[in-house]
């Protein structure tokens, strides 16, 4: 027991750190010996950090950016895992091994001709950039593909002999029988969206398209030594996606259970 | 499924118009840049002037490049530190986890914290914590040992990246884990220990091998995770000290955007592909996506 507490620690210290540090005086960041707590509980870091850029546009980016590319995500990863699922064309086990095959390209791979592609449509420093690129991925497809193939094709005879079209079977049968999955999903990509730095740093080089991660990292770079308030955005930052994490625990885990297939 | 008979097989056709959306996507932002990505390397580019085709050059002169060298020497260090460790500690902690009577909910959320702070927090709190005077030091210090400069020390600045990389994925693996273990049913164990198997000898007959398409899972994960990190090392260290820590995503990054050297970056980006595709192909056949 004692091991396990000793280990819980371990993992939670660096955090404890960047939260405590969060409150302290430049003065008391690096004092030795270590002082556990901070001498003051103040939200003075907070919100001069937050108005040393415009932070709450940032936020509001991350929150237009990260919810497009979710609900555009998941609803095309699902058409899509439902129409190889459930209908028999010719090359359909070759389009899915293609599309899974996209696996093997994620940004950091083709990040120099996904530049230069979205650069050639223009796309630079726009919501656009951000977004569209972002939205198809091979993991979304299948993961709501594995969950349709559980759907009873009897069900979807009988709803196609009483003369329902193909996108009714999709919106009223396929999708309120697959809503975990669409669930997990969304909680998935909804996180990596939010937590991407990579794409919007390529794609982005003025400050309003910046996301939140960027007005991170611009603030580090720019105010090195400013730990106290560096360290306050850090813990922002962090708090949503804690949030989504305890209050979707189950699906969140079962979530990075599942992305544990993907790399 | 099979058509029904006589209906023709128009309505299954309709499959495809479904896939299209995603299909449209995937091409114009996965497989042509892919193309590109293969193309460019061919080619002399800086963005400025027009790509000038130069054959193979790029290729040679990655070749006779000791920076690039230097990069893969770094990759493998840091891929192979951190994997390593990875399996087997992730492993013990859900192992761990997995017999502990109660507080397992609580201990799952304390240790799963790393996994959820943001990537881009990930690298500047570890800059923080090995910062001179920082956490790190002043506990060492407070154990009687010497401050280690973990950053700025071309031996000590990979171990370092591998020991915030631990503290980030194990959290994230041991749930990996956690989950085939508890697609074992009990019953072998009880079984087993029936029998008089010790628990040593019930980990190495029953529990490893129904755990192995899990461990697959993990070891070809962790290796791509590691394999393409590029925000770790652009953010801690940006390279230093002397190209110590340049991954080589890093150095495909720095080619192309700081010194647009676009087709020599994508020559290394090819290098970086064919690692992943080989193990996105092991990938695919733990998913096994035809059964």
């Amino acid at each position: 027991m004692l091991l396990c507490a000793g280990i819980a620690a371990a993992f939670a210290v660096p955090i404890y750190w960047m939260v405590s540090t969060s409150f302290r005086q430049p003065a008391e960041v690096f004092s030795l010996p270590i002082q556990w707590l901070p001498a003051h509980l103040g939200f003075g870091n907070y919100s001069s950090a937050w108005s040393q850029y415009d932070f709450t546009r940032f936020t509001i980016n991350s929150m237009v950016v990260s919810g497009c590319v979710t609900a555009a995500q998941v609803l095309l990863a699902s058409l899509a895992g439902f129409g190889l699922a459930k209908y028999r064309f010719f090359g359909r086990d070759v389009l899915l091994l293609a599309i899974l095959a996209t696996l093997m390209l994620p940004v950091e791979v083709i990040m120099v001709p996904l530049f230069t592609t979205v650069q050639g449509l223009g796309w630079i420093n726009s919501y656009q950039g951000l977004i569209v690129p972002m939205i198809a991925d091979a993991f979304g497809v299948f993961l709501m593909r594995q969950f349709m193939l559980r759907i009873p094709d009897d069900l979807i005879h009988a709803a196609r002999l009483d003369g329902a079209s193909e996108l009714r079977i999709f919106f009223q049968i396929a999708m309120p029988l697959s809503w975990p999955a669409a669930a997990t999903l969304a909680i998935f990509v909804w996180r990596e969206t939010w937590d991407d730095f990579l794409w919007p740093f390529l794609v982005t080089s003025d400050l309003p398209h910046r996301t939140l991660p960027l007005g991170i990292a611009l603030m580090q770079q720019n105010f090195t030594t400013d730990y106290g308030r560096v360290m306050a955005l850090a813990t922002l930052a962090t708090i949503p996606p804690a949030l989504v994490f305890f209050l979707f625990q189950r699906a969140f885990v079962r979530g990075i259970a599942l992305t544990g297939l993907r790399g | 499924m099979r058509p029904i008979p006589g209906r023709g097989q128009r309505h299954e056709l309709w499959g495809l118009v479904l896939v299209l959306p995603v299909l449209a996507l995937l091409l114009a932002f996965r497989f042509w840049p892919m193309l590109q990505v293969l193309r460019l390397s061919l080619y002399r580019y800086d963005l400025l002037s027009p790509p000038r085709f130069i054959g193979l050059d790029n290729y040679t002169r990655l070749v006779h490049d000791p920076l690039f060298y230097q990069s893969l020497t770094a990759t493998g260090y840091y891929v192979a530190g951190t994997c390593l460790p990875l399996w087997v500690l992730s492993l013990v902690l859900a192992l761990v986890l997995d017999s502990m009577p109660f507080g397992k909910g609580f201990f799952r959320a304390a240790v799963f914290l790393p996994a959820i702070v943001p990537s881009v927090v990930l690298p500047i709190l570890w800059r923080f914590l090995y910062h001179p005077y920082g956490l790190v030091n002043s506990l060492l210090n407070s154990v009687g040992l010497p401050p280690v400069s973990w950053l700025s020390d071309a031996r000590t600045v990979i171990p370092s990246f591998i020991v915030t990389s631990e503290w980030r994925f194990i959290p994230l693996f041991m749930v990996i884990y956690l989950a085939g273990l508890q697609s074992i049913p009990d019953e072998y164990h009880e079984a087993a220990r029936v029998d008089g198997a010790s628990a040593v000898q019930r980990f190495f007959t029953i529990t490893l091998p129904l755990l192995r398409p899990t461990i697959g899972v993990v070891v070809v994960t962790s290796v791509i995770l590691t394999a393409k990190s590029l925000v770790l090392a652009l953010l801690m260290t940006n390279g230093a000290p002397g190209g110590a820590s340049r991954l080589l995503s890093l150095f495909v990054y720095q080619n192309a955007f700081i010194f647009l050297k676009l087709g020599y970056a994508s020559a290394a980006s090819v290098v970086l592909l064919a690692v992943l595709a080989i193990f996105t192909m092991l990938q695919l056949r733990f998913f096994r996506p035809l059964e």
